[in-house]
């Protein structure tokens, strides 16, 4: 579904590359982590997904087509086959629930009945029923990223990208979030969700994609956020212990609490 | 529907920058109502022409029942004064100055009367036999006026000799000095309208950021992305352009038609009709350039 031949991508030529030969695919149907610290590419790979950005070198396959190849008109196109997610949301905030997600409706055109057929579905799926009247600043942060969510797959596109959805909310709200990205996850859409959160990754255990300055480093089915300490519930003590935007912890710091279990 | 959401939007983004919009308007307005003036004193300068303007340039007005200049004590001009003036004209010392001439019976003259005072009450009031027939003369050298003059004035039925385009050019002149000020006015006041135009659209694509940016994500095309602001400045601008050919009319009919058609009663002016030939050239000029500038500036701070 996405496939990146050798990418590099250079953003100023005096400074190492965000992304550097990069290879990748991501299959239909397929769940994937992308895991690094701030500054390793992670969201610089989205952005070439989506062609905000494009490639220095190498080319970037979504749906089998070369994203360098689409001329700008038809860029629309593509972007319709491909949902985002944000940590901030990026909803309108003078726009109740439904109308948010119509909105994404609206501007491409679709009638008046589909979207009144559509949206309550939707929002079905991602567990607002019945919140349909509500405006934004009247939800919790996981509910707004809910709404966000249905905007986003209201088209149905054939990709979900996730850039840090949970990034604002907590641990619990979090695992929330990851229930419906899973759902839509089984409904055959793609998903590719950018995280720092070591316990969504570690729960979740499905493909991990790991970048550090720009290099992918890790690339393992069914993993945990490091590779390195394949112990369940370490890094949650830490990260409560220290705030949310840690590094990956290092074996000596997990080797200070042997044996402490979270869950 | 997406035309119902484009209107939507377009609504919004008016209501969301009233203040705003309510300034283009007032400047295309201000602006558009110089360009219609200027375009206003053209069209009174062709009416003031008349028929025979850009055809000859000296009259020689025979005398009538009502004269009372010295030459038509006689009375009205008798065929065989006519027929004499008419032998003058065609002599050698005439006809050495002339190009050609024509006479205008005072059928002829009541008809051409007729067409340029059309919008005038005194063409009720006036008949063929109060109009004077007359030859009308196509110099070779306009310059040679004095010399036709000296030598028709004293003829028996000759009521008077005018050099009319000497005497209109001079208002002309002044007219046409008016409207070249009318439209310098009206330049520096569109670039005015361009300019904050350009404000308006950036300020109305910076409130909307949020909106464009999620219709960019969701693969709205460009044309639904920028069509609301386009629209927007045209609208508003549109709006002004109205307003200009309004106050253009009610100048043609309030100040023309009811007051200086009084005053001077023996000159011909423009119908408000004839204004409204410029209404949609002021549309058009507006619209299209607060169309253009929108596009540009949404270029710069729009991303699509």
């Amino acid at each position: 579904m996405i496939r990146f031949e050798n990418v590099t991508k250079v953003y100023d030529q005096n400074v190492r590359p965000a992304l550097d030969d990069v290879s990748l695919e991501i299959d239909r149907g397929e769940f994937a982590f992308l895991v690094g610290a701030s500054g390793s590419g992670k969201s610089t790979f989205l952005r070439l997904v989506l062609k905000e950005d494009r490639a220095t070198s190498g080319a970037v396959y979504v749906a089998g087509q070369n994203v360098a190849k689409i001329s700008s008109w038809r860029v629309p196109r593509l972007r319709r086959g491909i949902g985002v997610v944000f940590q901030d949301f990026r909803l309108l905030p003078q726009k109740n629930v439904f109308a948010n997600v119509a909105f994404a409706m609206q501007v491409i055109g679709k009638s008046r009945s589909v979207i009144r057929d559509t949206v309550p579905e939707v929002l079905k799926t991602v567990g607002l029923e019945g919140k349909e009247h509500r405006m934004p600043h009247e939800l919790s942060g996981g509910e707004q990223q809910r709404v966000a969510i249905a905007r986003a797959v209201v088209n149905r596109p054939g990709i979900l990208l996730a850039d840090e959805p949970t990034g604002n909310l907590d641990p619990t709200t979090s695992m929330g979030i990851m229930g419906v990205l899973d759902k839509i996850n089984q409904n055959g859409t793609t998903v590719v969700m950018a995280t720092h959160d070591d316990d969504i990754v570690n729960e979740m255990r499905k493909r991990v994609v790991e970048l550090k300055n720009g290099v992918v480093i890790r690339d393992e089915a069914k993993a945990l956020y490091t590779s390195m300490i394949p112990i369940v519930g370490q890094s949650r003590r830490l990260k409560d212990a220290s705030g949310r935007e840690d590094p990956p912890p290092s074996p000596e710091d997990q080797g200070l609490h042997p044996g402490e279990e979270q869950r | 529907m997406r035309l119902a959401f484009i209107l939507g939007e377009i609504g919004s983004g008016l209501r969301r920058n009233l203040s705003m919009v309510v300034s283009v308007i007032l400047v295309t307005f201000v602006s558009l109502t110089f360009v219609g003036a200027a375009g206003m004193l053209q069209l009174q300068i062709n009416q003031m022409k008349g028929y025979w303007y850009d055809k000859v340039q000296v009259a020689i007005f025979l005398c009538s029942d009502g004269s009372t200049a010295a030459g038509c004590a006689g009375g009205p001009v008798t065929p065989e004064q006519q027929e004499s003036i008419k032998t003058l004209l065609q002599s050698p010392a005439v006809a050495q100055y002339i190009n050609d001439f024509q006479f205008e019976s005072k059928d002829e003259a009541y008809k051409h009367f007729k067409d340029q005072f059309s919008n005038s009450p005194i063409v009720d009031s006036v008949t063929p036999d109060q109009l004077p027939a007359s030859f009308r003369i196509n110099m070779k050298d306009p310059q040679k006026y004095q010399i036709i003059s000296e030598t028709f004035s004293s003829q028996p039925g000759v009521e008077t000799v005018i050099d009319q385009r000497q005497l209109l050019e001079r208002l002309f002149s002044a007219m046409n000095a008016a409207s070249l000020v009318a439209v310098s006015i009206a330049g520096v006041m569109i670039v005015c309208a361009i300019l904050l135009i350009a404000t308006t659209i950036r300020l109305s694509a910076f409130s909307r950021r949020r909106e464009t940016g999620i219709m960019r994500l969701v693969g709205a095309s460009k044309t639904v992305i920028q069509l609301p602001f386009i629209l927007e400045g045209v609208i508003a601008a549109v709006i002004g352009a109205a307003l200009a050919s309004g106050t253009l009319w009610a100048v043609a009919h309030f100040f023309l038609g009811e007051y200086l058609s009084k005053q001077y009663p023996d000159t011909a002016f423009i119908s408000p009709g004839q204004t409204l030939i410029l209404a949609p050239a002021l549309l058009i000029l507006g619209g299209s350039l607060a169309g253009l500038s929108s596009l540009l500036t949404l270029r710069r701070y729009l991303r699509v």
